[in-house]
């Protein structure tokens, strides 16, 4: 939704897109030979224009209005006009195409590093910016900077020397006239610049009022469930006809103001035309002009209102680029939090099933962490897991134990101490070897619009169908993929509508198996099944589980319950551990724990 | 009503309006087409070299006066136009949602929002500009194009005309056959912007599951590729373009060339006169204009008229659950029965629900437990009348409830969604969704019973803190204790009903709010849908369904003893093995 405030208090902030701007000029340098052979091109076009005119004067001056008028030279400045024309077209048509195809690769170039920028870019930038405003900066606002390369630039080229032809040509043909008929100009310069304000108020209005009612039934349309189980149709409507009602009033007014800027231009020019034919016409009575000159400056002046009445439109389209180069720029310049080492240690590769040459040991050595600085969500974390060996954690939610896990994904960075693998720093991996190694399933599992095995391989060319399918069998999913119309190559989309809950959380598992992982991390994986479908998982979890680290959350705590250690979490700390006899001896948080998700504590049920 | 009687019945009961507009736009061009006549006249006086200074003053103050009745007869017109399409877009909007509103789950099960919300973005647009501007155009095409010609042939030269006129007949012509084509490719180009936002949307939303594998070349090799494809799309709609924009300005070059050689032929030989000939090229410009908005218009007409099809096809579906004719009246208690109830969803073969019966007293609770898919959910909307059931299934007092008024049996129900579904507006209008004149402390009776008043209190702005698009400033079981309040603040339902909607609030809030639910549900009856067992605690009587059947029922304990599903479930929660067997 556009906010009217913002937008104000950006266009205070002009100065600082200019150089947001300069940033994105950089995109449009390699094709600084083609923007002049476009120039080029532009000024053959506008010279045809300013000649047509010039033409008919001859006519005029030259073989009808002398005593013995001949049709020859007519024929031969018809010829003449024709040829004129059809070259200006072709320069128009060849600059135009140009042009576009510069504006494409401009916007090519930019969309392709912005997508690239965000995506290197931590989990922290994405959970300050939402991503309905990222996919507007890639779609629409990178059109946006590319429609200041191929419409303002244009038309300030081409406006600005169509009015400078113009002006040349009545020069020449006389002086005093022309000098006369400049006068116009700041006339139609200081309406424009009125009509401006009350123009750009007005679009935004109703821009403002339009995006709140299309919201609004979205969102109803989305909601017409509870509207209607809470019979409140009429009072929704109600609003509807409101935000409607403001919406058509602003859209009247935006409309009466182009009407009325759009009549006064056209005033404005008949009014000019008028002057000419009195002060024009008064020059022909006195002999100091002829009656073609007349002709010509009466056309001239039309032909200065078109270039001058887009110049001011483009106004629009400059400050509408000028926001996006910034918005664009302000998401390009964000620095990545998550550094890249600069000498990566180095990881061989096991030959049989290309895993990485690790052991598996995780180790937390006093890890501190917190979203905000002034939060800390982790405190003083430390443990060791041995490899392959299989671990829970648990706790209420907030706790901290999702956090623990993106830390050691590198998702964040922890203010204090370090995690180790294998006793080597997380922080000294090249990020493709730490995420090689380890794997995360999580609660919300994500779909990409695609086929089932581009879904569990990611897409990666080098993962073969047979490695898909074996993942897909150890984490049970092959069957129902199989009863699928299309088996592994039946066409998924990001909702995956077509999915059970159940369903999608066994395809996370496989597409982590396939991955083939050292270290595996299970988060909330299975909160959301019902008891029954996680009984199936689990007994494929002794599989999956086969060879690698295990670390698993559980809000189930059957889930952990034959963990070899269990790692109890309270406000960002481990609180408790042992394995599952051991801690229920202790008969401190886990075992209230236990107790509590136990279908029958009731306190004194009345 | 469909779209074409709203048409015609807005058209005519604004006929005056449209009458007035049409006469000031065929005003207009009357003085519009005066002033080439005026130069020519002009041109003939200063030629003939008997124009004095005043006779100049004369002309230019005529064309001054003619100009400035044409510039408001004109703008006059085209307001008065723009504002009736404008009042018909606003028309449209309200037909289409109140029509929303009376349609059932099932049909917005089967429509996207986004595919719906395309009719009141682009459909009826497209149908206000035809209206608006369109109109605008056509009649001022048709009144300048008479204009013109009458002038043309009257005070200049028929042949002239008729020769010059051949080139630029083609302009309408070559609009309506390209047109189409620049239309398809644009739209092939919207397809590809829409793919690459699409997978930028998908990428971005999976952004932690694409770090954690580092899978970020292979995302940007497949954004690459739409990218490619968006060129590939532009530059194509822009080769026809460009032919396009070339081709009509040559038509009229032609015409001009064609008027400049004849035009000048008839001069010599004296058959026009010089004023003639200059007012002739004037019109020639003229008239241009209006045929290349007779294409244009003939375009936007066409795009209209589908535009009006869609809107058609939608307005036409009929509501499929209604009021009954003769409603049952009576003070309603709150005793739900089910009797052999069978269901399927239109469409899908298997069945959903399978001989379902049940009877829930007044004031009694009843759980229901069962997997995913097993048929709870459906139950429930059947209750509410989300889904129809079969006549005589389902019973509110002993009455079907498909003889009750509908606004009735929502009125008496209290409903708590699975996914908590809040509005964008403040909390407070949320959780008083129903009795939107409640007294605040009303809300916050609501909210400190479903445990959320103390998040609300830590908001910015309290019980007016706005909450974002679907609630999304809030956690999901802040969320699910919002949609709590929202149905407890409903004091008047005789029904209460929970599905599921405690998953994600954690044991200790669970706990708390079960407490509360004990206290105010007094006389109410009430169901509650859970995967934990644990929300089902007070249940006086529970059932378990699978494969849409209940296949166990009874009291906590008993269902224990049966040592059946529920048992195994209440095994596996309770941390203990699942008993394989």
């Amino acid at each position: 939704m556009v906010n009217p405030e913002s937008e104000a208090k950006r266009e205070v902030a002009m100065g600082d897109s200019a150089s947001a701007m300069r940033h994105l000029v950089a995109y449009a340098r390699p094709y600084l030979k083609e923007f002049l052979i476009v120039v080029a091109l532009v000024i053959v076009y506008i010279l045809t224009q300013v000649v047509q005119p010039w033409l008919i004067k001859i006519v005029i001056d030259k073989d009808l209005i002398v005593s013995h008028p001949l049709l020859g030279p007519i024929i031969t400045i018809g010829g003449l006009y024709l040829i004129i024309t059809i070259v200006g077209l072709f320069a128009n048509f060849m600059q135009n195409r140009r042009l576009q195809w510069i504006g494409q690769r401009i916007v090519r170039q930019i969309r392709v590093d912005l997508f690239r920028h965000i995506e290197s870019l931590s989990m922290r930038f994405f959970d300050t910016h939402e991503t309905g405003r990222l996919i507007t900066n890639v779609s629409s606002d990178t059109n946006n900077v590319s429609m200041f390369f191929t419409n303002f630039l244009l038309s300030v080229i081409q406006d600005g020397l169509s009015i400078l032809l113009v002006m040349g040509a009545m020069l020449l043909l006389d002086w005093k006239l022309a000098a006369l008929s400049f006068l116009v100009i700041p006339v139609i310069v200081i309406i424009s610049v009125l009509f401006r304000k009350k123009l750009r108020e007005s679009y935004r209005f109703t821009r403002t009022h339009f995006s709140r009612l299309i919201g609004y039934t979205a969102e109803n349309l989305g909601g017409m469930r509870i509207t209607q189980i809470f019979h409140q149709e009429s009072k929704q409507f109600d609003r509807h006809t409101e935000l409607n009602q403001r919406y058509t009033k602003g859209n009247i007014t935006e409309y009466r103001w182009s009407v009325l800027f759009n009549r006064t231009f056209d005033a404005l020019g008949n009014l000019s035309v008028a002057l000419m034919v009195w002060i024009g016409g008064l020059a022909v009575v006195h002999h100091t002009i002829e009656i073609g000159v007349l002709y010509a400056f009466t056309s001239y002046i039309r032909q200065f209102f078109g270039p001058i009445n887009s110049l001011t439109q483009q106004w629009n389209t400059l400050q509408s680029s000028m926001i996006s180069a910034e918005r664009i720029g302000g998401v390009l310049l964000t620095e990545n939090e998550i550094k890249e080492p600069e000498k990566p240690v180095v990881l061989r590769q096991r030959h049989e099933d290309g895993q990485l040459e690790l052991a598996g040991e995780v180790r937390f050595n006093h890890v501190s962490f917190g979203y905000s600085p002034q939060k800390t969500v982790l405190n003083d974390i430390d443990f060791t897991v041995l490899p392959r060996s299989f671990v829970g954690f648990v706790g209420e939610t907030g706790a901290g134990k999702s956090t623990l896990m993106g830390l050691l994904t590198r998702f964040y960075d922890v203010n204090q101490g370090s995690i180790t693998i294998d006793g080597i720093d997380i922080r000294s991996f090249s990020q493709r070897d730490l995420h090689r190694a380890i794997a995360i399933v999580q609660q919300e599992v994500n779909l990409f619009s695609g086929t089932v095995a581009d879904n569990l391989r990611l897409f990666r060319r080098e993962i073969s169908d047979r490695a898909v399918q074996e993942a897909a069998e150890i984490a049970g999913a092959d069957e129902f993929i199989r009863a699928m119309p299309g088996g592994y190559q039946a066409w998924l989309t990001a909702k995956g509508a077509n999915l059970s809950l159940g369903q999608r959380q066994l395809l996370a598992f496989a597409r982590a198996l396939s991955l083939n992982p050292k270290i595996l991390i299970l988060d909330e994986a299975t909160a959301s099944l019902d008891s029954h479908t996680e009984t199936i998982l689990q007994q494929g979890l002794t599989r999956i589980a086969e060879g690698r680290t295990t670390l698993v959350i559980a809000h189930r705590l059957s889930t952990i319950r034959q963990a070899d250690r269990i790692y109890v979490m309270d406000h960002g700390q481990i609180v408790e551990q042992g394995n599952h006899q051991q801690l229920m001896e202790q008969n401190g948080h886990y075992a209230e724990l236990v107790q509590k998700s136990a279908p029958d504590t009731v306190e004194a049920s009345d | 009503m469909s779209p074409k009687e709203i048409m015609r019945s807005f058209a005519l009961s604004r006929k005056w309006y449209y009458l007035i507009a049409i006469l000031a736009i065929g005003v207009a061009e009357f003085f519009q087409v005066q002033i080439p006549d005026i130069l020519g006249k002009f041109i003939n006086r200063l030629k003939a070299g008997h124009a004095t200074e005043h006779v100049v003053l004369f002309f230019a103050l005529d064309v001054a006066m003619v100009a400035a009745a044409y510039v408001v007869a004109f703008g006059f017109g085209q307001l008065q136009i723009g504002r009736l399409g404008r009042t018909l877009e606003f028309e449209l909007r309200q037909t289409l949602f109140a029509h929303w509103e009376t349609l059932s789950s099932r049909y917005f099960q089967m429509h996207s929002v986004g595919d719906l919300l395309n009719h009141t973005l682009n459909d009826v647009t497209v149908v206000r500009q035809a209206m608006s501007q369109g109109m605008n155009q056509v009649t001022q095409a048709l009144f300048l194009f008479a204009a013109t010609l009458y002038m043309t042939i009257r005070t200049i030269n028929l042949g002239l005309t008729l020769v010059s006129l051949i080139p630029i007949l083609l302009i309408p012509l070559v609009i309506v056959v390209v047109g189409p084509q620049v239309r398809m490719r644009s739209r092939r180009v919207q397809e590809a912007l829409s793919n690459m936002s699409e997978l930028a949307e998908e990428s971005f939303q999976a952004m932690q599951l694409i770090k954690a594998t580092s899978n970020e070349p292979v995302e940007l090799e497949r954004f690459r590729i739409l990218v490619e494809d968006i060129v590939d799309r532009q530059m194509h709609l822009v080769q026809l373009n460009t032919v396009f924009q070339a081709v009509l300005p040559l038509l009229s070059g032609i015409s001009f060339v064609v008027g400049l050689v004849y035009g000048g032929d008839l001069v010599i030989h004296h058959h026009i006169s010089l004023g003639s000939f200059v007012a002739f090229t004037a019109y020639l410009s003229m008239l241009v204009q209006p045929l290349l908005q007779f294409g244009f218009v003939i375009n936007m007409f066409q795009n209209a008229s589908a535009s009006l099809m869609r809107i058609q096809v939608l307005l036409a579906v009929e509501p499929d659950i209604t009021d009954p004719e003769h409603p049952v009246e009576k003070n309603w208690s709150g005793e739900i029965s089910i009797r052999d109830l069978s269901f399927e969803y239109p469409g899908s073969t298997p069945k959903v629900l399978d001989h379902v019966s049940i009877t829930i007293p007044k004031g009694s609770t009843l759980g229901i437990v069962g997997r995913t898919g097993s048929g709870k959910t459906t139950l429930l909307n059947l209750i509410l009348r989300d889904y129809d059931p079969p006549a005589n299934t389902v019973f509110f007092d002993g009455t079907d409830i498909r003889d009750m008024r509908l606004s009735d049996l929502r009125e008496l129900i209290a409903y708590v969604p699975q996914d908590g579904f809040l509005f964008s507006t403040t909390i407070g209008q949320n959780i008083a969704f129903s009795q939107p004149t409640v007294e605040p402390e009303a809300v916050e009776r609501a909210a400190s019973q479903s445990r959320i008043l103390e998040t609300i209190q830590s908001m910015p702005e309290g019980i007016d803190t706005e909450i974002g698009e679907r609630g999304i400033m809030l956690s999901g079981g802040q969320r699910q204790r919002a949609a709590i309040a929202r149905a407890l603040i409903k004091s008047q339902a005789k029904v209460l009903i929970l599905d599921d909607s405690l998953s994600a609030v954690d044991t200790r809030t669970e706990t708390e709010i079960l407490k509360v639910l004990r206290q105010v549900r007094g006389e109410k009856t009430t169901i509650i849908v859970a995967h934990r067992l644990s929300a089902l605690r007070d249940a006086d009587w529970i059932i378990v369904l699978d494969k849409g059947a209940i296949v166990e029922s009874g009291l906590h304990q008993d269902l224990l003893r049966k040592n059946g599903i529920y048992a195994n479930l209440y095994r596996i929660q309770a941390g203990g093995e699942p008993s394989h067997g």
